[in-house]
């Protein structure tokens, strides 16, 4: 029996070889089809990984406190304020908010993050890219990122005009590698570097942002050197029992709604609130265009479907032979199956190839980090398989059906 | 023992007033290792007969058995099974699978069988050396000449030893000397103990038959036995020399139960037809019979 299959197999392989040109016009539809599925399956794959992977990097269980009236067209803008895409501030919270969410029961640690403007004066002469934040000691601890030299800022800086730098604005400042110790004017003041930042593998809280760029101060100094004018654009907080989070969100709501005598022109996130909105929407638009791309595996597969059909027209005499030295309906069906199913199969391989192309592509020549997952590669070629046997058995069983005599006449 | 019993076997085909009688009652029977030639006019129904034989159509009515075994009514797989195991087809066309070699081809109703893929090309092999033609065996059916394309087609029937050679028009392709070739090769066979059936038009090579065969008009309507290497040569005078004969009782009882079936419109055209046919039918099936008794 098992040779019996093989020499199906051989019938199938050979009758694929004889006619190359044919083939590839019918594989065509289902290597698009295949790559297409596989391409954008993987590109929404890439994004949930990343959006997933800042969640996981934040930690789940992180709050933001957020003023909430955005104003696009607010006047307040400068050069670096400026590039906070959507962050566009009424200057809603204060120094008082910041206190109410220290001083909220459960809350483990708080970190304010507020924007000075102004220009940069380094070695390298003048450095207006990044943001000037100011914040406290705990924002290392919030973010989960931890230090290439020297150290972040502590609870005895306060006061003091040190600063610690994200390693894209360290090498914009300075000329040697490592600046520990060196130091940059901002408002007139000099301000000697405590520390460099890892590189940020993303950008945390907003998209727009790259604290790679970004220059901490501690907070005081920043309301000093303002004149409490600096805008405190973000608090972050996270509480003590990771389970509490939702609880700690809500008193952390009660209280700075009480410091704003009932206002609500403020807004508290979670982290996971935002993680679970995006990633749906990015599901959900993997699916669609996954359903999209399935349909092309359908078009295609009524290709190999026609393609099957006027091959098993062009053969009836072939079938005729076939039956005539004693081959089975079944024998002559799974033939043709076998054709079918290797026309198909070789289309989701080649697919599959052409989608790791195009993956390769867009990693080096795009933002985008498609990941190919296997089970996608394996579901695309699994597929495409079951449209090869599916669309295969109508010309299969036409083929196996035919008397033998009206095979044999046939030419 | 026969081998093959036709009793009052029809085939008709198309419908209504297209329908036409392929074989009108045919009844004949062969023994085991018979060299039998059929011969006639085209469109007589000896390639149906051949067919219906080979089991490679059914007959409309009658009953055909086939090793004594009932053959009639068989399911299309049952059919198949016995087509590869107890039939070994010659075709005028040789129909080899041009797009296989010679060996693959010979090879290739083994494969049904479920032969391994060695033994499949050893016994193909031995096969092709036993017709002569064993240099050919990695060449395409088309890099051969007619005989030796032929000689393949002998080769591929022959391989899964069939008791039953049937041959239609072996020889309709080929020249004389190529056809003389072939019809060795088939009187080798029979001397090995097949039961072989060809269909010819050419009176000499009845030659190599033990019975020859006449039809007309879908009725055998000669069965003679023939010394091997002698013409069977009343061929000519059965097959040109119709019966004059003509009784009132056959033409009154014309309509045969078969024709009922047909449909009235189709009747009155085809009456004159079928009583010559009645009369003819009914003497050839008396020789038969008697045939079979001597």
């Amino acid at each position: 029996m098992k040779s019996l299959t093989r020499g199906h197999l051989k019938a199938g392989l050979d009758s694929v070889r004889g006619a190359k040109m044919r083939n590839f016009w019918t594989m065509l539809g289902i290597i698009i089809g295949v790559t297409s599925v596989i391409t954008v399956v993987s590109i929404g794959e890439g994004v949930k990984q990343q959006v997933n992977g800042q969640v996981h990097h934040l930690g789940k269980d992180l709050i933001t406190v957020q003023p909430a009236e955005l104003n696009p067209k607010t006047s307040f803008s400068s050069d670096s304020i400026g590039s906070l895409a959507g962050l566009r501030i009424t200057g809603s919270l204060s120094q008082r908010d910041v206190d109410v969410v220290t001083t909220t029961k459960g809350v483990a640690l708080t970190a304010p993050l507020s924007a000075v403007t102004g220009t940069v004066h380094g070695d390298k002469g003048n450095y207006n890219n990044g943001l000037i934040m100011g914040t406290t000691a705990d924002l290392s601890n919030l973010l989960n990122q931890s230090m290439a030299y020297g150290v972040f800022l502590s609870d005895d800086d306060i006061g003091q005009n040190v600063a610690v730098l994200g390693s894209q604005a360290a090498k914009a400042l300075f000329d040697v590698d490592v600046p520990l110790g060196h130091s940059f004017t901002f408002h007139g003041q000099t301000f000697i570097v405590h520390g460099i930042f890892n590189d940020f593998s993303d950008t945390p809280l907003s998209a727009e942002d790259d604290f790679n760029n970004a220059i901490f101060i501690p907070y005081d100094v920043s309301e000093s050197l303002t004149n409490n004018t600096a805008p405190t654009y973000q608090i972050l907080a996270r509480p003590n029992n990771p389970a509490q989070a939702k609880l700690v969100a809500t008193s952390i709501t009660n209280g700075i709604s009480k410091v704003h005598g009932g206002n609500h022109d403020f807004s508290v996130l979670q982290q996971n609130q935002n993680v679970a909105n995006s990633s749906g929407i990015v599901n959900l638009l993997t699916r669609l265009i996954a359903g999209v791309a399935a349909i092309s595996l359908l078009v295609g597969g009524v290709g190999i479907m026609n393609v099957m059909l006027v091959s098993v027209a062009e053969r009836m005499h072939e079938i005729g032979i076939r039956k005539a030295v004693g081959a089975t309906d079944r024998q002559i069906l799974s033939q043709f199956m076998i054709e079918a199913s290797t026309l198909s199969l070789t289309g989701g391989v080649i697919g599959v190839i052409l989608a790791y192309i195009i993956e390769f592509f867009l990693r080096a020549y795009t933002d985008l980090q498609p990941i190919i997952t296997w089970q996608i590669v394996l579901l695309a070629t699994g597929v495409s398989l079951a449209v090869g046997i599916i669309f295969g058995t109508i010309p299969a069983v036409k083929a196996a059906r035919k008397a033998p005599i009206e095979a044999l006449r046939s030419e | 023992m026969p081998i093959i019993q036709l009793e009052d076997v029809s085939k008709l085909y198309g419908f209504g007033d297209a329908t036409t009688l392929a074989l009108d009652e045919v009844n004949l029977t062969i023994e085991k290792g018979e060299f039998v030639a059929v011969m006639g006019p085209s469109g007589c129904g000896k390639s149906t007969l051949m067919n219906v034989i080979g089991l490679l159509d059914r007959p409309s009515h009658g009953n055909y058995q086939l090793e004594n075994k009932n053959a009639s009514r068989l399911r299309p797989n049952q059919a198949a099974k016995i087509r590869r195991d107890t039939v070994g087809f010659i075709f005028q066309s040789y129909n080899l699978l041009p797009r296989l070699t010679v060996l693959e081809n010979v090879a290739l109703p083994l494969t049904y069988k479920g032969v391994t893929l060695t033994r499949r090309l050893k016994l193909a092999s031995q096969m092709l050396e036993r017709v002569g033609i064993q240099d050919r065996e990695y060449f395409y059916p088309n890099q051969l000449s007619g005989g030796q394309t032929q000689c393949a087609a002998i080769a591929r029937a022959l391989v899964n030893n069939p008791k039953l050679i049937i041959a239609d028009e072996p020889t309709g392709n080929l020249d004389s000397a190529s056809s003389r070739l072939i019809m060795e090769l088939l009187a080798d066979i029979h001397k090995m103990g097949n039961t072989i059936l060809f269909v010819t038009h050419n009176p000499e090579l009845t030659r190599y038959a033990t019975r020859v065969v006449y039809m007309h008009d879908g009725s055998i309507i000669h069965d003679e036995r023939t010394e091997l290497g002698k013409v069977a040569t009343r061929a000519r005078k059965v097959l040109y020399t119709l019966p004059e004969k003509t009784s009132e009782e056959d033409d009154l009882a014309g309509v045969s139960a078969l024709m009922k079936g047909v449909p009235d419109k189709a009747a009155p055209s085809r009456k004159p037809r079928k009583t010559t046919k009645k009369r003819t039918k009914k003497a050839a099936s008396s020789k038969t019979s008697r045939k079979a008794a001597s």
